[in-house]
């Protein structure tokens, strides 16, 4: 039986109404399901483990402000990384783009980078910065920036 | 693929990602009352005009931080215009909305909408006289300075981009090329936005209108709130 063009009208905006729906619900289920932050880095340095290593992240100056040049400065214990770490920049649950800090080394265990957290318009604070020591060793700092 | 080249690509897939969620979201209200209006006239071109007006204005901004070499010089500069361009946007919005609830004699910017006399009339009538999509490019250009976060982590590359070039010009280039990169990978999902948002039923249902009406004047309100305090 020939397709009637007018159900296929109808059945392509029901899917795209469909698909644009689950889009948007994903997104605000997402952002309403915030994690709570594990690093209070307008207080001082934070610390996390990666691996058999510890990573201590701080972020200068203070108080750390988005849309701002911030100097990262992450400090590794333990085994020496064999390359400096990067550190990637992002909201959870809200795509932002790719933002990198490249660190370069200051001794064996140091390494800084300059960096700018940008400023989201909906007014979320909380960001992530995920000091990535190689493909396997990472570590998670959530934390709040002021606007 | 060199590194160079390969820069643009990721862009394009990011502007791609980021479409479908955050551009939704921040530029839905905008695909939405865009539909609305143009309600006895393909929507196809003017969406597209709109987006490409958008994009121009990204393309705009990447040539700068690619100039200057500089995300927060150019941030700085940006600020206090892109947040009253982001409340004039939310006025808009919400004028609109108020004009199709009926509790504002505005009527359909481009069907049968009572004369108003003043600036706001005389603009309306412009509106309503325009035949031409491309009357929309400029709309998506200052639509396009709205605050987005996204936006500035492009344009975050862009002015890296320009540090590491070797003139000025050539990373005003490669950041304007970012820029449009990204803008052109945004355009997919608001197209597919206004699709949804142009069907005829939509468009036609007049309860469905003034709910869409209600929705506007939120999203106008929310816009002009946010960015008065941004």
């Amino acid at each position: 039986m020939p397709a009637c063009p007018k159900t296929h009208g109808i059945l392509f905006r029901a899917v795209l109404f469909a698909l644009v729906g689950l889009f948007s619900l994903g997104g605000a289920i997402a952002q309403a399901s915030d994690p709570e932050p594990n690093c209070a880095i307008q207080e001082g340095a934070c610390t996390q483990s990666a691996g058999n290593r510890t990573v201590t992240l701080n972020i200068l100056p203070k108080p750390v402000r988005a849309m701002q040049e911030l100097t990262f400065r992450v400090e590794v214990g333990g085994e020496p990384p064999s390359a400096p770490p990067v550190i990637d920049l992002d909201m959870p649950a809200m795509e932002m783009g790719p933002n990198q800090v490249r660190l370069r080394p200051v001794n064996a265990t140091v390494f800084e980078g300059t960096g700018v957290i940008v400023r989201c318009p909906s007014g979320k604070r909380l960001w992530s910065a995920t000091v990535i020591l190689s493909e396997t060793t990472k570590a998670k700092f959530l934390f709040r920036v002021r606007y | 693929m060199s590194a160079i080249e390969s820069i643009y690509l990721v862009f394009l897939g990011t502007g791609f990602t980021v479409g479908f969620g955050h551009c939704i979201g921040m530029c839905g209200p905008i695909v939405f009352t865009l539909s609305l209006q143009l309600k006895h006239r393909p929507s196809f071109f003017p969406h597209l005009f709109y987006n490409l007006g958008r994009t121009a204005t990204y393309a705009i901004l990447g040539a700068a931080a690619g100039w200057m070499g500089s995300f927060t010089r150019l941030a700085s500069g940006l600020g206090g215009m892109q947040k009253w361009i982001m409340a004039f946007a939310g006025l808009v919005i919400a004028l609109l909305g108020l004009g199709m609830t009926g509790w504002l004699p505005l009527g359909r910017i481009f069907s049968n909408a009572p004369s108003l006399s003043g600036l706001l009339g005389s603009a309306i009538r412009r509106l309503q006289r325009s035949k031409s999509a491309l009357f929309f490019l400029p709309v998506g250009m200052a639509l396009g300075l709205i605050p987005c976060g996204p936006v500035y982590t492009a344009l975050l590359a862009a002015a890296r981009r320009g540090m590491e070039a070797e003139s000025a010009l050539l990373g005003a280039a490669s950041g304007s090329a970012i820029m449009a990169a990204f803008g052109l990978g945004t355009i997919p999902a608001l197209l597919i936005l206004s699709r949804v948002t142009s069907a005829s039923w939509l468009r036609h249902r007049e309860w469905i209108y003034r709910l869409g009406g209600l929705a506007m004047l939120a999203t106008g309100i929310y816009f002009m709130v946010k960015g008065i305090r941004y």
